[in-house]
């Protein structure tokens, strides 16, 4: 009696909700495809919001500068990558389809250029990415330029330090320095990037910040923060400070969990409802079968079960964090449907004997294997179910923290899946 | 004095792990920590919470306040990627406090609760509960023509609704209950006030009362059986729906009846044009914003009711006026008058929690907030005159019977002088 049955009919469903997850929402709803999407908090809190193409081949240890020639090497070097896998120029639409549907909905992104950005990590460290947010866009920039410029952190804020990010970059951004400020309101206690951000919503509190920035920059002109500018209307706040403070102003990720991961998936959960899409957030699905109907999903939230009926679905589980993959102490194994996992032959295997090797850790690359129209495939290479397509990181043949490319896969994969989708559904 | 004995967090933690969960997967990642509004608050916060619970520190834990100034609003889960469930941990801590060491504003509203028939946590007994409602109608009946019909049933045997009363309007502003009652006699309902087991409100749960909570409930659902209702329904109140919802499926009650939220009835009144509101009214553009309460949306019914309440909201204020507040839904901060905590005698860190919802109502600029929740209500005027806002707080039926131009004058106290005027 206290538990009442939903059920919910689309023609797509996607399991996840992450990059990957979102993307194919994205990519979905712009070709009118019905679709529904279900998966819990994942990881996309996690990232720094910058989107990678690709910022490594793994053979050369220097940053890769143009992520579409060495598409080309990842070709020859990693055939069997699905990056390696999809139409350069598939790739291409699919980062443009998906920065500008981000942009229009107002989280501003710089569209995917010829080369790949040099941006900044927390800790100061540069690194290779194709697309970052436009309240990050001026650091690489100043940085590049090596204007002067004061990284600004706050009492109280855990894992930002901007004089560590000084004392890794002071070696070639000469006229850089720190300072620490005390963020208005927030006087006492261990503070968070995420409170900050939604307190920067608040126009006072803008105001308040821009008075202590000028003093900061103290005739520096520049000034590089945490990720707390704003959470739903991030490029009004970057601007609006920047107006008050007369800087130049930008953002730097910080650890997680990270303000722009949530950005994008509070503006997701709001956005995709009202085109039409059925979301059901922060419910992970507990059973996935193949009807004659066509697939079934089926999870329960608090308030009883939940039922999908979908005419085709979208794997974007993800890895281990966010339960796509499941590893016990011999084997990894896929969670929804067991389909099979390319794999290292033993767990021996799964690590090499050095945490930093070159070559990475072959438990990376273990993943589901698919055919070019992203359908999951079992050990004989034949189809599992052609209502059946994944995307992201749960695909095998892929080391996406080495190679900096996981938004990319994300991305491009779900661009593939959901054009083999909407073949399938219009036929 | 009386120790609080100790309870072993980590073995309880692990027997309350949802299925497929485990603490080794916590990757510390603080999205609990960060989301909560209580972190910080008497140097605790979720995540220390667990962490302190996997490293045995089980007397610190069992003797921390903090557990207090949780409201139990179950964000931390659902921001979790591993969905751990801390409140459940915090209901096990509350329940282990000594009584005389319980906060005892919050003791004393379940004392109360459980005082008389009525399950009033304040006192209200059932022949003064009569008396109200007769005595408030018959001065409707009288000073309002257009409603001399108007009608009040009290223990209408088989009537469709049972619906709940929050013991603030009977007992400090009986006009308050009025609006409600046109709404039922416009849209043409069939309901029935109960002497008994009338009110809606529980405090025993937060208490961590388990035993009270459980009494409480058997009472209400008797009272319900007793008049052979169809529907309990739950009018603007948060944690009563969820006390009754929750305690049906965790004490294994037979209930005969439908437990529904007034919320849901408003939409589906307006989508059949039983309640034919418009917004036609809000001729200067007045602001307003929606609060989601914690007990109905993100801890029971989720986004469905969400979206009822917006529809409403819409409708009753026109489009463009309304604006929501960042985070919503599921995600929406719990103001900080849940879990007890307005009765708990905490002010200095009730207001401190109540800070982050302060921000996200000043960030919509609204000149109101709507919310179907009386611990939201008191809570969000508190810090709004604290932290120095300049926004009201209304329920739906004072917004609903002023677009019906039906709003009695002494049915107006939460409205500003922007409301006032236009109905001047």
């Amino acid at each position: 009696m206290s538990a009442t049955a939903r059920d919910h009919w689309c023609d797509l469903a996607v399991i996840g909700s992450g990059i990957a997850g979102f993307a194919a929402s994205i990519f979905a709803t712009n070709r009118q495809i019905a679709t529904a999407q279900v998966g819990n908090t994942g990881a996309i809190a996690y990232t720094t919001g910058y989107l990678d193409l690709l910022g490594s081949l793994y053979a050369d240890p220097n940053p890769l500068v143009n992520p579409w020639q060495g598409l080309a090497h990842l070709r020859q070097e990693e055939p069997h990558h699905p990056l390696s896998r999809l139409p350069v120029e598939l790739i291409r639409q699919a980062f443009n389809e998906f920065t500008t549907f981000v942009t229009n909905a107002g989280i501003g992104y710089t569209p995917p250029g010829d080369e790949n950005i040099t941006a900044l990590t927390p800790v100061g460290t540069g690194k290779q990415t194709l697309c970052l947010p436009t309240t990050m866009a001026a650091g690489p920039l100043a940085l590049a330029a090596r204007r002067a410029a004061v990284i600004v952190d706050f009492k109280g804020l855990k894992g930002f330090s901007g004089r560590q990010v000084v004392a890794n970059l002071r070696h070639c951004w000469p006229e850089l320095c720190s300072a620490r400020l005390t963020f208005p309101g927030m006087a006492r206690g261990e503070i968070y990037p995420e409170v900050m951000a939604r307190a920067l919503e608040v126009a006072g509190t803008r105001r308040e910040l821009a008075d202590q920035l000028r003093q900061a920059a103290a005739g520096a002109g520049c000034v590089g923060l945490p990720a707390v500018l704003g959470m739903h209307h991030p490029d009004r706040v970057h601007q609006e400070l920047e107006e008050l403070s007369g800087l130049t102003i930008f953002e730097i990720p910080t650890m997680p969990p990270s303000v722009p991961g949530i950005r994008l998936r509070e503006m997701f959960e709001q956005l995709f409802p009202q085109r039409g899409l059925t979301l059901i957030p922060q419910q992970k699905v507990d059973r996935l079968s193949f009807t004659d109907d066509g697939p079934l999903l089926e999870l329960a939230d608090n308030y009883g079960p939940v039922t999908i009926r979908a005419k085709a679905v979208l794997l974007a589980t993800g890895r281990f964090l966010s339960g796509g993959l499941v590893a016990d102490r011999n084997r990894i194994s896929e969670s929804l449907l067991q389909l099979p996992v390319s794999q290292p032959a033993e767990r021996a295997e799964w690590y090499r004997q050095q945490y930093t090797d070159r070559r990475g850790h072959p438990i990376h690359r273990a993943g589901i294997e698919v055919d070019d129209s992203c359908r999951p495939v079992d050990r004989n290479g034949r189809v599992v179910d052609p209502r059946l397509f994944a995307a992201g990181v749960i695909l095998a043949h892929q080391d996406w923290i080495r190679g900096r490319c996981g938004a990319g896969i994300a991305i491009a994969t779900a661009f593939r899946a959901v054009a083999a989708a909407e073949q399938l559904l219009r036929r | 004095m009386t120790d609080t004995p100790t309870i072993h967090f980590k073995e309880q933690a692990l027997a309350l792990l949802p299925a497929g969960a485990n603490f080794d997967a916590c990757l510390t990642c603080g999205l609990c920590s960060s989301g909560c509004p209580a972190s910080g608050i008497e140097n605790m916060d979720p995540r220390k919470f667990i962490r302190m619970a996997m490293l045995g520190m089980d007397r610190e834990l069992s003797t921390t306040p903090w557990v207090w100034c949780c409201t139990q609003c179950k964000r931390c889960q659902h921001v979790c990627p591993m969905s751990i469930d801390i409140s459940q941990l915090v209901f096990l801590a509350r329940s282990n406090w000594p009584r005389e060491l319980k906060p005892a504003g919050i003791v004393r509203s379940c004392e109360l609760i459980q005082a008389t028939d009525s399950t009033s946590a304040m006192g209200l007994p059932p022949e003064d509960f009569v008396f109200v409602v007769a005595d408030v109608l018959e001065e409707v009946r009288s000073s309002q023509p257009a409603f001399a019909h108007l009608q009040a049933p009290m223990d209408k045997k088989g009537a469709h609704f049972f619906v709940n009363q929050n013991s603030r309007e009977p007992m400090n502003e009986p006009d308050e209950m009025v609006p409600l009652w046109k709404i039922f006699d416009l849209v043409g309902a069939d309901w029935t006030y109960s002497s008994k087991g009338w009110a809606a409100e529980n405090f025993c749960m937060f208490a961590g009362d388990e035993t009270a909570w459980y009494e409480v409930i058997k009472k209400r659902v008797a009272a319900v059986e007793e008049l052979g209702c169809r529907v309990w329904l739950n009018t603007e109140c948060g944690h009563s729906y969820y006390t009754m919802w929750q305690a049906i499926s965790r004490f294994g009650l037979e209930v005969s009846f439908e437990l529904e939220s007034l919320i849901s009835y408003y939409a589906r009144w307006i989508r059949e044009g039983l309640l034919p509101v418009n917004s036609d009214w809000n001729r200067d553009g007045i602001k307003f914003t929606v609060q989601d309460p914690c007990m109905i949306v993100r801890k029971a019914y989720g986004e469905s009711i969400a979206e009822d309440m917006r529809f409403v909201v819409r409708t009753l204020v026109g489009e463009e006026n309304f604006i929501d507040m960042q985070p919503n839904r599921s995600a929406n901060y719990c103001c900080g008058g849940g879990g007890g905590f307005l009765q708990a005698g905490m002010t200095d860190h009730r207001r401190t929690y109540g800070k982050r919802k302060f921000d996200q109502i000043a960030a919509t600029g609204a000149a109101y907030v709507l919310t179907p929740c009386h611990n939201c209500h008191s809570q969000m005027e508190d810090i709004g005159h604290h932290y120095g806002g300049s926004y009201g707080v209304v329920h739906f039926w004072s917004l609903i019977c002023l677009s019906l131009g039906i709003l009695g004058e002494n049915e107006r106290t939460y409205l500003g002088p922007d409301l006032l005027a236009l109905l001047a």
